[in-house]
């Protein structure tokens, strides 16, 4: 029964997974200067310098002394094309009943970019899956540190937050997490 | 009659305890020799260096790795275990491996770098290769103490010219004799005689592989016996080639400490680091001249001898037939090739972390005995770096002081997201398999405890990186009654000072003030959220880092700053399967929340001026240039302990310069352990600090000695800090103030900002 029930939830984590690997952008492009050994910085899309400077409105701006800080261009995390090809063998893996396999897979991408929210997300979307529920929650409220200005990933992070503190049985805190997520962008 | 009768009977009783005695032997020799399964220490390995396009590695870097790997370069046609190199192409045999996770077949891969990253990966056929690991290095293994070490081959992996070279050379009758040669046994009796000693031994191969397996190595003539009729037993019951194969995993081949190196699959990576099936005749041959004495024929000891040995093991396989005249003319004239280091690479310190970890979750016995493969995550490259840079940077600042004894230090690297320890450095000889001082020196931490008192003070909610608090003498009423004075480093006090200046700089009584107010609870809390699990004294010299730590804990403690606020679990071992390839157990990466990131990121924006402004100053013309750090000295009382803490965005390293008898150096933290650090970061060439800011701070500008709001153009010592949104410190008098002055210096800040950010990437 127990062995269903697995089944199922990996099953779960291989859809959310295919979710999240609808971010994977084109091959990552190495930068020009780059130090020697050192995996690549987080492959985000970063604002142009030009656009910076121009920041759009916020939205809400209640009468202060101190005028807001410019708000920063979204980033958008992406995944390199290695950590990628990682993914997708985890999800291989995942899909062929191995998640254990799919989680070392998972780590072995999150060695070579180990500040993307996204696979910390994909981690953590293993853990819940294997009932580790805790461990999945910690790993979203991690991702939504890194995910500082990416709106996608942070609603991603906090969904995560919100199937752990369910699975807990902590219904009204995962409400309000999955309402923190509907808020940065709509399901 | 009577005494002919006795002697009958004397006679039958002796020929029937023979061959009880016979038969007693023979049953040993067979239970023994079919049961046997060689104690297999588990192997231990380095992490697989990982390859993608867009990785950056120069080619230098890749063919490092691969002679790590005892690759070969060739300039013809490529096999197993060699590679071409030409004009930033790498072409390379990769072996037949075993990860935690996969075994892979043996595979062709061409590597283009260009520009000190990798812009081409694909296989034999052309095809784009995402990912690729290369081999992974072993690093060592874990044997019993006293114990024996050894890598067991199949037939299928020894190459054919070794039981034809052990033949030619100990045993010309092996195919047809019975286990022993009695020809050969009287030659030796009668060298043995005429020289009233015990020099040769005359044993066939089989006769030298039940000395091995079942006797003492004591010399006596009925152990002789004894073994003759073991070796017969052996004979008779078991085929050549079953007892060529127990030769070659038996035999002992050489002594590294209290490792002993059994078995010619061992003995190749540890004399040649590389796998037996690689050997060349020259190389095969060195190990047979091992085999007749290993101490005495080291070839690391005695190269002339072992070279002699060589040769004449050589001759004597010409003169069997083995090989030709060509080949041992061309074999002879090589030099023996043996690796200058024993098994190519060896990490005790590392591999002390790895067994204590190991020894929470195995019974000693299974570790030593059941052929466990350990992977780590000891990442070889970033190991040697440490262990260099230790070594470079205490050797200079001895001859600095010049007549005081030589000092010790540690270092720990690890990989702060993931908490992978990437290296451990436990002293100067790092070879030395002993007092391993980043486990187990426990030395006062001196400042490296404030960070955790700042984050406590900020964490209240009473206190920003721009609150003023007072520089000046203090005096703590302990529980005995006695008054504490403690004092600033420099012994002077500098009054109002925001907290970004008192932590820079490493303000003594600043600092106690703040922590007082906050309270030593609230500090030894966030000291245990981060990983503290030793009793903390609660006593206010706590709130100077009062406290014995070993460099492996500050990593822990540290960890938690360079992770935002997380604590990971530090983790040498990744997985470890057994001797059949089955997972057996794996070890997570785990995170824990401890502490808010938009704290954790104030006291981390606070530690970053520690280089520009604090006591970090003197590493930045060493530290690689447009990358931000963030770190903290440390400093014990009388100057006994120099400590370096600090990270990157992908590295985190302590460092630690002492005595072992806790002498004082002379040496601060920003003297001793600083250098270590700053070179040791330079020498990785690591990434910049970059962690995305909160959505709940906000960056302003400030003027660094009074902590009072200002734009930068407006304040001769402007720095940049983080704060809560909404936090608006007191405007500087004199500069522009209000709503309109705030806004023209807010933008104002993100252009010097800007400036500064592009200032600093190219001035220093």
């Amino acid at each position: 029964m127990t062995h269903v029930g697995t089944r199922v939830a990996v099953a779960v984590a291989v859809t959310a997974a295919a979710a999240c690997s609808s971010l994977i952008g084109p091959p990552y492009q190495a930068p020009p200067a780059a130090a020697s050994r050192q995996p690549p910085p987080p492959a985000y899309v970063a604002p142009p310098l030009a656009r910076a400077t121009v920041p759009p409105p916020p939205p809400v701006s209640p009468p202060a002394p101190v005028p807001p800080p410019p708000t920063p261009t979204p980033r958008e995390y992406r995944l390199g094309s290695a950590a990628a090809a990682l993914v997708a063998q985890a999800q291989r893996d995942a899909a062929s009943g191995s998640p254990q396999l799919a989680e070392g897979t998972i780590e072995r991408a999150l060695r070579i970019e180990p500040s993307n929210p996204l696979l910390w997300i994909m981690l953590g979307q293993a853990h819940q899956s294997a009932g580790q529920y805790e461990l999945a929650g910690s790993m979203g409220h991690k991702a939504l540190q890194l995910a500082a200005g990416d709106p996608r990933a942070q609603a991603a992070a906090w969904r995560l937050i919100g199937d752990s503190l369910r699975a807990r049985g902590r219904n009204s805190e995962a409400d309000d997490a999955y309402s923190r997520a509907d808020n940065l962008v709509p399901e | 009659m009577r005494i002919g009768k006795l002697i009958i009977a004397g006679g039958l009783v002796a020929t029937i305890a023979a061959a009880i005695y016979v038969v007693h032997l023979d049953r040993i020799v067979t239970r023994e020799f079919e049961g046997r399964r060689w104690t297999l220490p588990a192997q231990v390995y380095a992490a697989p260096l990982e390859l993608y396009v867009g990785r950056a590695l120069s080619t230098g870097d890749v063919e490092q790795e691969l002679r790590l790997l005892a690759y070969r370069r060739v300039s013809g046609a490529l096999r197993t275990g060699t590679y071409t190199e030409a004009g930033g192409e790498i072409e390379v045999g990769l072996r037949a491996t075993r990860f935690a996770d996969e075994a892979r077949a043996a595979v062709s891969l061409r590597i283009v770098t260009s520009g000190g990253a990798i812009v081409n990966l694909e296989d034999a056929a052309g095809h784009a290769v995402p990912i690729v690991r290369l081999d992974p290095l072993l690093i060592g293994s874990i044997f019993p103490i006293h114990g024996e070490d050894r890598i067991v081959v199949t037939p299928s992996e020894v190459p054919p010219l070794l039981p034809a070279a052990l033949k030619a050379v100990e045993d010309r009758t092996f195919d047809t004799n019975h286990g022993i040669d009695p020809l050969a046994m009287l030659r030796a009796l009668w060298v043995d005689l005429r020289s009233r000693q015990i020099e040769e031994g005359g044993s066939t191969l089989t006769q030298q592989l039940v000395k091995s397996m079942f006797l003492s190595p004591r010399r006596t003539a009925s152990r002789k016996i004894r073994e003759a009729i073991m070796a017969v037993a052996l004979d008779a019951h078991f085929s050549k080639a079953d007892l060529m194969t127990a030769y070659i995993n038996e035999i002992h081949l050489g002594q590294d400490g209290d490792r002993a190196i059994h078995g010619f699959g061992l003995a190749a990576e540890f004399y040649f680091g590389k796998p037996l099936s690689e050997l060349d005749l020259s190389e095969i041959a060195t190990l047979v001249a091992i085999v007749r004495g290993p101490s005495y024929y080291d070839p690391r000891r005695h190269p002339d001898r072992a070279l002699k040995r060589r040769n004449l093991v050589l001759k004597e396989m010409l003169e069997q037939q083995v090989i030709s005249a060509a080949d041992a003319q061309r074999a002879a004239a090589r030099p023996l090739g043996v690796s200058a280091r024993a098994s190519g690479a060896y990490f005790p310190a590392y591999l002390d972390l790895v067994r204590r970890t190991l020894r929470r979750d195995y019974r000693e016995q299974d570790l030593t005995e059941t052929g466990l493969e350990v992977f780590t995550n000891l990442d070889p490259l970033v190991q040697a770096d440490a262990e260099r840079t230790l070594d470079r940077e205490l050797a200079r600042l001895d001859r600095a002081r010049r007549h005081r004894p030589p000092l010790e230090g540690a270092v720990v690297v690890t990989e702060p997201q993931s908490g992978d320890v990437l290296a451990v450095v436990g002293g100067r000889d790092v070879g030395y398999d002993g007092f391993d001082r980043a486990l187990d020196a426990h030395r006062q931490i001196g400042s490296l405890v404030k960070p955790f008192v700042y984050l406590a003070a900020i964490e209240t909610g009473r206190y920003d990186a721009a609150s003023i608090i007072e520089d000046q003498p203090v005096a703590v009423k302990l529980a005995d009654g006695r008054i504490w004075r403690p004092r600033n480093f420099t012994r002077q006090d500098y009054g109002p000072v925001p907290l970004v200046r008192a932590l820079a700089e490493s303000l003594n009584d600043a600092s106690v003030n703040l922590g007082m107010d906050v309270g030593l609870d609230a500090v030894t809390r966030s000291l245990e959220r981060f990983g503290l699990t030793e009793e903390l004294p609660q006593n206010p010299s706590l709130l100077l880092g009062a406290v014995d730590l070993t460099p492996l804990e500050v990593a822990q403690l540290y960890g938690g700053l360079a992770n935002g606020g997380f604590r990971t679990t530090l983790r040498a071992v990744r997985a470890v399967i057994s001797a059949a390839g089955k997972p057996l157990q794996a070890y997570p990466v785990e995170v824990q929340p401890v502490a808010k990131p938009d704290a954790v990121y104030e006291v981390n924006s606070m530690l970053e001026h520690v280089f520009d402004r604090g006591t970090g100053r003197s590493a930045l013309a060493v530290l690689p240039r447009g990358l931000t750090f963030v770190g903290k000295t440390g400093t014990s009382s009388d100057l006994r302990d120099s400590w370096f803490a600090g990270f990157s965005g992908s590295h985190l390293a302590v460092a630690w310069v002492g005595y072992d008898n806790d002498a004082p150096t002379g040496l601060e933290g920003a003297t001793g352990a600083l250098p270590v650090w700053s070179h040791l970061m330079a020498a990785i060439s690591t990434s910049s600090w970059d962690e995305p800011m909160p959505d709940s701070l906000q960056q302003i500008t400030i003027d660094y000695p009074t902590g009072l709001r200002a734009a930068p153009l407006c304040s001769s010592d402007p720095v940049t800090i983080a704060v809560p949104v909404g936090t608006s410190p007191p405007i500087k008098p004199g500069c522009p103030g209000g709503t309109l002055g705030a806004a023209l210096s807010s933008t104002a800040e993100n252009l010097w900002q800007r400036a500064g950010k592009w200032l600093q990437q190219r001035l220093h």
